[in-house]
């Protein structure tokens, strides 16, 4: 691994954000191929980190800037990519939201983070999230998968209103929906025509991988 | 105190910040406060703490917090502001007893005291999912509990046969929700029983909706309403505070801190463990608080982690009995479910930990708790038993921690189990448990015996 590549790395697991944009800039002022820097670099990096959370020895937080930095740094390599290969580092755009009427979002905060750990393109519509405003903002997005949380029984049916939504709109098959939360099951996925199911953030994301034809 | 339209207020015109922003702020000051008032967990062996100045320590943490960050409103973004004398003259107000019932079955619930030898009270119910043919059966059962001081309602996702969601159905089932709750204490003999409402939503329409004083909720009962995790407050809820504040009512608040997340580890949650129940006191008027540390991993049913989660809870606990009034209460949530050994030595372990830390108990429920699968009055009597059984045994902190601690061994690499629904191990006809059940508790009991604990029978 080149030495910018591993300084990355490091950058991202410092949560160095300041050093992991200079370094980037370097990285391209010296030739440093950006495919091999964001997957060697960055990707590893936040993989890395989201390990360590579900190992339980960081916290939400460091999540939140391991991934602002690898952002920070990203935004620079990104430039440095020819067009032609962009798609080589393009994994998936996903909108993240808690559904309508639920205020809990602990579990789709740390989903968020695993997802953009996992190198996907992610957009947090946050909590109490209309299901006019989950199909409106991924058309918008032009996004490949919806994920929605639901942490009470009660809300749970708004997970089912966004696939009746997609389907009444002929928008169904333009995007993958996953669910999740505590109430929700494998079954009521089934149940309701969703694409995927995480239990957890680390189901979450190997189910966008599936679903994207992605292999880990 | 200081009155909610005055919080609404300050909700409307204080300082505008970014959700996300506020959420690092809270991490950065909660490591800041950590380090100047040196709360560490690391190093801790005993399971209890027994150092009075670290739960002090911790108060004045929290206090500082309050002071310098406020409270973050998620509906305007804006952050409530309070000055040391306003919080101070909170904490001061805040009410040592609830008076919540009516008639014979009026109760006083009550903060506890630390190494005590009262009988703590208890709440069974809260909100486990059940299907509403089992509505009005299932709080009888509960209600039917001599010891239990209130009932707090279930988590009914379907009302006469409509799912409740979109605001006229919530609040719909917010009103039938009591109307099957008054039925059920009524059917249990009981009907003075106060009841608070589980929220179908968060939504202010579905909490006002079942104010009613003869068919609905009674000026002597309650209902949750929880400052959110990462200190934050919403309107509906101040809404509701404004309006019950006229009606009567109490309150409960769903506060403890959470590892894990934005607060960090469980240093960071203790704070946050004591800011949230004085948050809810002085945005909704809450006076009964599930308070103390959860961690992210054991709250999403993940894995059981117990050391040192259950000294951080005991800081929380010792800290507001030891510099408030409040009225805090252990909530038990655990990993494994019905009819398993597991879940009730998990059961176990919160009880002892609450009974002599001088907290209350918020009754257990299955954290992942699948339908018709959170709960029997089962975990709530052995519960009971279990925190008798540790004032028979006349155990204070330091030898109840060395009995958690091998309750912890014995828990020690478990996975959590999956368990059984109400119905494969509860006869909710004859209030009784399954044979199977029974004697899972017996052997639990007969287990905790030979640790130490006296129980009756």
């Amino acid at each position: 691994m080149s030495d910018y590549i591993e300084k990355l790395h490091e950058a991202v697991l410092n949560y160095d954000i300041e050093k992991a944009e200079q370094i980037a800039t370097d990285a391209v002022e010296a030739g440093v191929n950006p495919l091999e820097a964001i997957e060697k670099g960055l990707t590893a990096g936040i993989r890395e980190v989201g390990d360590r959370f579900h190992r339980f020895e960081i916290f939400l937080p460091h999540l939140v800037l391991a991934s602002d930095a690898a952002t920070a740094a990203m935004n620079v390599l990104i430039k440095a990519i020819p067009k032609d290969q962009l798609s080589a580092v393009q994994r998936g755009r996903i909108i993240v939201g808690t559904v309508e009427g639920d205020l809990h979002d602990l579990g789709k905060n740390v989903v968020v983070m695993m997802l953009k750990a996992a190198g996907f393109e992610v957009y947090d519509l946050g909590k109490d999230v209309k299901t006019d405003t989950l199909v409106e903002r991924a058309q918008e997005l032009k996004a490949d998968v919806i994920a929605v949380s639901s942490l009470m029984t009660t809300t749970r049916p708004y997970q089912r209103e966004l696939v009746e939504e997609l389907e009444r709109l002929g928008l169904r098959d333009q995007f993958k929906v996953i669910v999740g939360g505590g109430p929700v099951t494998q079954e009521w996925a089934n149940d309701i025509g969703a694409d995927g199911y995480g239990r957890d953030a680390l189901e979450a994301v190997a189910e966008a991988n599936r679903l994207l034809g992605i292999q880990e | 105190m200081i009155e909610f339209i005055e919080i609404a207020e300050r909700a409307r015109s204080g300082p505008r910040v970014d959700e996300k922003d506020w959420n690092m702020m809270l991490f950065k000051k909660m490591q800041a406060l950590t380090k100047e008032y040196n709360i560490n967990c690391q190093d801790v062996d005993e399971f209890l703490n027994t150092d009075n100045s670290i739960a002090d320590a911790a108060f004045q943490a929290a206090i500082d917090f309050i002071v310098d960050m406020g409270a973050f409103c998620i509906s305007t973004n804006r952050v409530i502001k309070f000055d040391e004398f306003e919080v101070k003259q909170a904490l001061r107000d805040a009410p040592n007893q609830v008076h919540m019932g009516e008639g014979r079955d009026a109760r006083i619930f009550k903060q506890g005291k630390i190494d005590g030898n009262e009988p703590i009270n208890i709440n069974p119910g809260h909100h486990a999912p059940f299907t509403e043919d089992n509505g009005s059966l299932v709080v009888k059962n509960f209600a039917q509990i001599p010891r239990t001081d209130f009932i707090e309602g279930f988590n009914f996702p379907a009302v006469d046969g409509r799912d409740c969601y979109h605001q006229p159905f919530e609040a719909y089932a917010a009103i039938r929700e009591i109307a099957w709750m008054r039925e059920g204490v009524r059917k249990a003999g009981r009907p003075g029983l106060a009841i608070v409402l589980y929220p179908i939503t968060t939504k202010a329409s579905s909490l006002i909706a079942p104010m009613n004083p003869q068919l609905g909720l009674r000026p002597t009962d309650g209902l949750l309403m929880s400052t959110l995790p990462d200190v934050k407050v919403e309107y509906d809820h101040i809404t509701t505070a404004i309006v019950y504040s006229s009606y009567g009512y109490f309150s409960v608040n769903g506060s403890f801190g959470m590892a894990g997340g934005f607060c960090g580890g469980p240093e960071g949650a203790m704070i946050e463990g004591i800011v949230r129940p004085i948050i809810g006191y002085m945005c909704y008027g809450d006076t009964l608080h599930y308070c103390g540390v959860e961690h992210i991993g054991y709250v999403m049913g993940e894995r059981i982690i117990l050391h040192p989660m259950n000294w951080a809870r005991s800081v929380v606990y010792q800290a507001f009995n030891r510099n408030s009034n409040l009225i805090y209460m252990d909530w038990n949530i655990t990993c494994s479910g019905l009819c398993t050994e597991t879940g009730l030595l998990e059961n176990a372990v919160r009880s002892i930990e609450a009974t002599v830390n001088g907290a209350a108990l918020y009754a257990p429920r299955v954290s992942r708790a699948r339908m018709n699968a959170g709960q029997t009055p089962l975990e709530p009597e052995f519960m009971i038993e279990v925190s008798d059984a540790t004032l028979n045994a006349g155990l204070k902190r330091k030898e109840a921690g060395a009995i958690l601690h091998k309750i912890a061994t014995k828990l020690k690499g478990r996975e959590p189990e999956t368990g059984k629904t109400i119905h494969e191990c509860y006869d909710l006809i004859h209030h009784k448990p399954s044979p199977e059940y029974h004697a899972i508790y017996q052997n639990v009991k007969n287990e905790l015996t030979q640790l130490g604990l006296d129980f009756y029978i």
